[in-house]
């Protein structure tokens, strides 16, 4: 039976990172074969720049990733002001190897995700 | 845009009633960009921007045709037409073998593909208006609409939905207009050319 490897990051883990190391961060557990699940919704800009990475990354071994987002995107004055009264934006983030889930399908309050080798 | 160009064509706006600007077409792996820019750039210059397939990813790089004027709603648009790679969150070259190409030639083709979705990403900052491109076959919920989307609307680019396929049996126009309630849509077939004159009129309106 093939395992599989889900790793929750927590907002405060992310929180202290730059945008960039952020992206790298959770790319590299998804190179590593891990679903990663984040305690908060990427923004759109942040999506759009880890799609380019993950673009930069593939090769014969990792053919992309699989990802999506409940909640709103964590952009704009609203989400900019929570963040700076140290709260979160509500929603998460489910990056994984494409090698590994085979699509998320989602609902406005719902994602499923159909993982296996 | 440098000062200059943007004074000649607020000249050009105010006293020839000319609009110019560049209208980027975005959207997943063969929801029909091509097609589409092919419609247009057919219908007001007579000749095609590129080669469509059924194998995704034939758009590997921007490709633009320049000075495209289009007559509508009572105005005259001037327009760069730009026509992008789909963008995707996954290439496996091994995708591409089914439709019997070589292995070389597939891998190859895979490495074009992730610098075409890179060089459209760049692009979103840089297209005055956006026409996203929505399969109406398919289901258009999806992470990259969704992203493209967002994209978008953080730097205030107008954006007006194209569900695309209408001529297609199992097309549901209708689920692009109730995932995305906040956005234009115009159904279009880029096929066919129906409603293809909606579009037109939709552009004219989202330039102002």
């Amino acid at each position: 039976m093939a395992e599989i490897q889900i790793e929750f990051l927590s907002s405060s883990v992310l929180s202290g990172k730059q945008p960039k190391q952020k992206l790298s961060s959770i790319l590299d557990l998804v190179k590593k074969g891990k679903i990663v699940v984040l305690e908060e919704p990427l923004s759109a800009t942040e999506e759009a720049e880890l799609i380019s990475s993950t673009m930069s990354s593939i090769g014969s071994k990792f053919p992309g990733i699989e990802i999506s987002r409940l909640g709103e995107s964590s952009e704009g004055i609203r989400a900019a002001a929570i963040k700076l009264l140290g709260g979160k934006t509500a929603g998460l983030t489910i990056v994984g190897p494409s090698s590994l889930v085979r699509q998320i399908k989602r609902n406005p309050g719902k994602l499923s995700v159909f993982a296996g080798k | 845009m440098s000062i200059l160009s943007k004074f000649v064509n607020w000249l050009s706006a105010v006293f020839l009633r000319k609009h110019k600007f560049s209208l980027g077409l975005y959207g997943q792996v063969n929801a029909g960009k091509t097609s589409l820019a092919n419609r247009i750039s057919l219908d007001w210059l007579g000749e095609e921007v590129g080669k469509v397939s059924e194998i995704p990813h034939e758009t590997r790089s921007v490709t633009k045709k320049e000075h495209v004027i289009v007559k509508a709603g009572g105005r005259t648009l001037e327009m760069n037409l730009l026509d992008m790679p789909g963008i995707a969150t996954k290439i496996d070259y091994k995708d591409f073998l089914r439709y019997g190409i070589r292995k070389d030639a597939a891998q190859a083709r895979a490495k074009e593909a992730t610098k075409g979705i890179i060089e459209a990403i760049k692009w979103l900052e840089k297209v005055d208006v956006a026409l996203v491109v929505m399969d109406s076959t398919q289901d258009p919920l999806t992470q990259v609409n969704i992203t493209v989307l967002g994209n978008l609307e953080a730097r205030k680019i107008p954006v007006i939905l194209v569900a695309n396929k209408i001529d297609d049996k199992s097309a549901k126009p209708e689920r692009v207009r109730d995932a995305f309630p906040q956005y234009a849509v115009v159904e279009v077939s880029a096929l066919t050319g129906e409603h293809i004159e909606k579009l037109y009129e939709a552009i004219a309106k989202s330039v102002g």
